[in-house]
């Protein structure tokens, strides 16, 4: 069953579009991308704030990786058809590889946090490896040319509003805390220092992969080989094989809203990756880390958290909220330069000669337009993706137990309508600029 | 395939000669390595 995607390869984007007012557009886009992103991921929150503590966080990692490992798969498959993917393959192999280990990297990282949290608490601990972005800064002008030529101001934007969002973050953290009482306090300090470093580190292969020109949408259907497979091996090493099998039998009540947030995180994640491919690392991933603000919205209008604290507790989510989207805007405001953005092309020529990666393909993705004349169809897979997806959620859905939670159900349809909506215009701008790409 | 397209041994060989590749490597390792110590 082949049917022709609503997609026409050739004319989307003009061949010569390396104008500065093309870059301009690709650097608003980013940015735009990368609020969508803070947005996304922070909804990922919700539907996990309904599932029982009692759950093993282990196992609660595992069950939100086979919801993503389901969307990574079913998503670029309904946007652009899994053909796509084959193409990027064909003309980028290595970033197989890259794609794997940055999934290895994140599966490593997000069980840290568990154990993070359990020694220092949430206060001390969202804020030391939300540090990540600092360090994706220094990998970004370090390795990838970011930054270069970018001038004091743009510099004074990106690494002020950095700082900044992470006092925000801070101060965020600190009032969100549930005050868990503090262990093995070194261990814990390691544990979220070292999920920082991991997921500041695995920025490295995200950029990698697009400045050599690959589609977001391609690389993330790897990533998620290397995340479900480190996930399923720790779980197992972890909880044991028939413990674990066990728990996840009990679970099937809540097994759909745990799928369920991990495709809104994949959402909020295909977001940062596109921001991440036209703002670079340095920019995209702290505009990302917005994502606290809106699992604190959450948290305090829909799940009536932080209910009766005292007045100093809503001053610190006051000053930690307005320190974050100052950074934020800091951040939005310093857009590459053309002279910087020929710096990445530098690296990212110098990607595609030690790759043998052909130029025009590598120049096509950066400015996201089409390359060569690829007619491509959904295939007999898209469609089991899309249909074996949906039916496997659908069959949650009827089996899962709606737990007794006080909700305020119209916080929680106002902050779902903004959700909708920024995916409705990110995506359509993205589309309309793009193509996906 | 043409000689300016990517083999697989060369692929992997550009990996390996990567210096860009053994720095999340090494950071995955270390992650391994801590995440044992707190079990």
């Amino acid at each position: 069953m082949n049917t022709p995607v609503k997609e026409v390869q050739t004319a989307a984007v003009p061949a010569t579009s390396s104008s500065p007012n093309r870059l301009r557009s690709l650097q608003s886009l980013g940015i735009f991308c990368g609020f969508a992103a803070g947005a996304w991921l922070g909804g990922a929150e919700a539907p996990i704030k309904l599932v029982n503590p009692d759950i093993s966080p282990i196992t609660v990692s595992l069950i939100m990786v086979c919801g993503v490992f389901l969307a990574r798969w079913s998503v670029p498959a309904f946007v652009r058809g899994t053909s796509h993917v084959r193409n990027d393959v064909r003309q980028a192999p290595h970033l197989v590889v890259w794609a794997i280990l940055a999934g290895c990297m994140w599966a490593v990282a997000n069980t840290l946090t568990v154990y993070a949290i359990r020694n220092v608490g949430l206060s001390i601990a969202f804020p030391l490896w939300n540090s990540n972005s600092l360090l994706g800064i220094l990998w970004g002008v370090l390795l990838f040319k970011e930054l270069h030529y970018a001038g004091w101001k743009r510099w004074l934007g990106v690494l002020g509003g950095a700082i900044c969002m992470f006092a925000g973050a801070t101060l965020l953290a600190i009032a969100s805390s549930q005050q868990a009482a503090p262990g093995k306090a070194t261990l814990g300090v390691l544990a979220a220092l070292g999920a920082g470093i991991l997921w500041g580190t695995m920025y490295i292969p995200y950029r990698k992969a697009y400045l050599t020109g690959m589609n977001p949408l391609s690389f993330v259907t790897f990533f998620t080989i290397g995340e479900l497979a480190t996930m399923t091996i720790l779980a197992l090493g972890y909880r044991g094989r028939i413990p674990l099998w066990h728990e996840l039998i009990s679970a099937r009540d809540v097994l759909f809203w745990l799928m369920l947030g991990g495709f809104v995180w994949v959402i909020g994640d295909l977001f940062q990756q596109y921001a991440t491919k036209y703002v670079g690392i340095s920019r995209g991933i702290p505009l990302s880390n917005t994502n606290q603000l809106w699992g604190l919205m959450w948290g305090i209008l829909v799940f009536n958290e932080l209910h009766g604290a005292h007045g100093s507790v809503y001053a610190q989510v006051a000053g930690g909220s307005f320190l974050m989207a100052l950074g934020a805007v800091a951040i939005a405001l310093s857009s590459a330069t053309d002279r910087e953005h020929s710096s990445w092309q530098d690296a990212a020529e110098r990607e595609g000669k030690r790759y043998r990666i052909e130029s025009e393909y590598v120049s096509a993705g950066l400015e996201g337009r089409a390359y060569g004349n690829y007619e491509t169809r959904r295939t007999l897979l898209d469609w089991f993706l899309i249909i074996g997806t949906t039916g496997l959620f659908v069959a949650l859905a009827v089996v899962a137990r709606f737990p007794h939670v006080s909700l305020n159900l119209s916080w929680a349809v106002a902050l779902t309508a903004a959700l909708l909506a920024l995916l409705g215009t990110c995506g359509l701008v993205l589309w309309r600029t793009t193509r996906f790409r | 395939m043409s000689d300016s397209q990517p083999t697989k041994h060369n692929v992997f060989f550009a990996i390996a000669t990567d210096l860009h590749f053994w720095i999340p490597l090494a950071v995955l390792l270390g992650g391994l390595v801590l995440l044992d110590r707190l079990r």
